[in-house]
């Protein structure tokens, strides 16, 4: 399952500012995994479902569109 | 109308606050708490945001002890900024779930209520392409740094209302070199109280958010974040 950069209104890109999980890491459905932000406004990607974070598919720092996978869960 | 429970917290040390509105954000996703909305003035303190580095505080940290300016790393967005007495600082606990769902508009709005705040004091101030805030040229004078999650917000906006712009020297503000903080009272050409903008910046909330705001005393804040 892909975790993705929620629709966030008129907004275009977002930087990813933040992983707060690594690869190989468990995580609970709605824990949060992530940070981008956009003109001065941080928003929190959390997990879609419980599993391990198989493959970040984002570096920190660089630009992604809302709709877009960052990273690649993979459920238990 | 939309309803924002308003509490005024007079003048607070940052550290406190932070946890509140963190323990506040918390109650609000759970559905626990109605949008509140906090107005204070914060003992001096340098916040790092999310963009930021502490390249940006350029005060030797020496200096900064014996001002007793702490330097704290927070989850909001944006770079460095200063808060201290005399700016008005704003925390809308908000669930944007209500007014649109959209960052870039919340950020927009927060922007609004500074510029038609400043202009209610004869100031005209304006937005900046890219660079979010309340500007009159180069001046900066008010910031915006935002934290959502599952479209809670925290963190907010501040105002310079009546304070030294010397105080910015200790940091580079938003990490843009060539930024001059300014005040509104420096702009306006005469001493502005705080209590005074705080009025005036609660109804442009209000009316920018179309939103009714009333009065929340501290206990009943308390007892919720309990």
């Amino acid at each position: 399952m892909d975790i993705t950069v929620p629709l966030l209104g008129d907004v275009e890109q977002v930087t990813l500012v933040r992983w707060l999980k690594r690869v190989g890491d468990e995580v609970q459905a709605g824990e949060a995994v992530a940070e981008v932000e956009a003109d001065k406004a941080v928003f929190v990607i959390e997990a879609p479902a419980a599993g391990r974070l198989a493959e970040e598919l984002i570096p920190e720092g660089a630009r992604v569109r809302p709709g877009e996978a960052i990273a690649r869960l993979e459920e238990p | 109308m939309k309803e924002i429970a308003h509490v005024a917290l007079g003048r607070a040390p940052y550290r406190p606050v932070w946890e509140l509105q963190r323990r506040l954000a918390r109650l609000r996703r759970q559905g626990h708490i109605p949008d509140v909305l906090l107005s204070l003035e914060h003992e001096p303190v340098i916040t790092v945001g999310r963009q930021g580095g502490p390249e940006h505080v350029i005060a030797h940290p020496k200096v900064l002890a014996r001002l007793k300016v702490e330097v704290v790393e927070v989850e909001r967005g944006g770079d460095v900024t200063y808060h201290g007495p005399g700016q008005l600082v704003l925390y809308p606990i908000l669930d944007l779930r209500g007014y649109g769902r959209d960052l870039r508009r919340y950020v927009a709005c927060l922007e609004e209520v500074m510029l038609r705040t400043a202009a209610r004091f004869g100031v005209e101030a304006h937005r900046r392409p890219g660079l979010p805030g309340a500007w009159q040229g180069m001046k900066k004078l008010g910031s915006v740094g935002v934290h959502v999650r599952r479209w809670i917000t925290m963190h907010g906006l501040a105002l310079n209302v009546d304070l030294s712009p010397n105080l910015f020297s200790l940091i580079v503000p938003c990490g843009l070199h060539g930024v001059e903080a300014a005040s509104l009272a420096e702009l306006a050409g005469r001493p502005i109280p705080l209590e005074e903008a705080r009025q005036v910046a609660l109804e442009e909330f209000a009316y920018v958010f179309s939103a009714d705001i009333s009065p929340l005393d501290r206990g009943a804040l308390e007892r919720w974040a309990a």
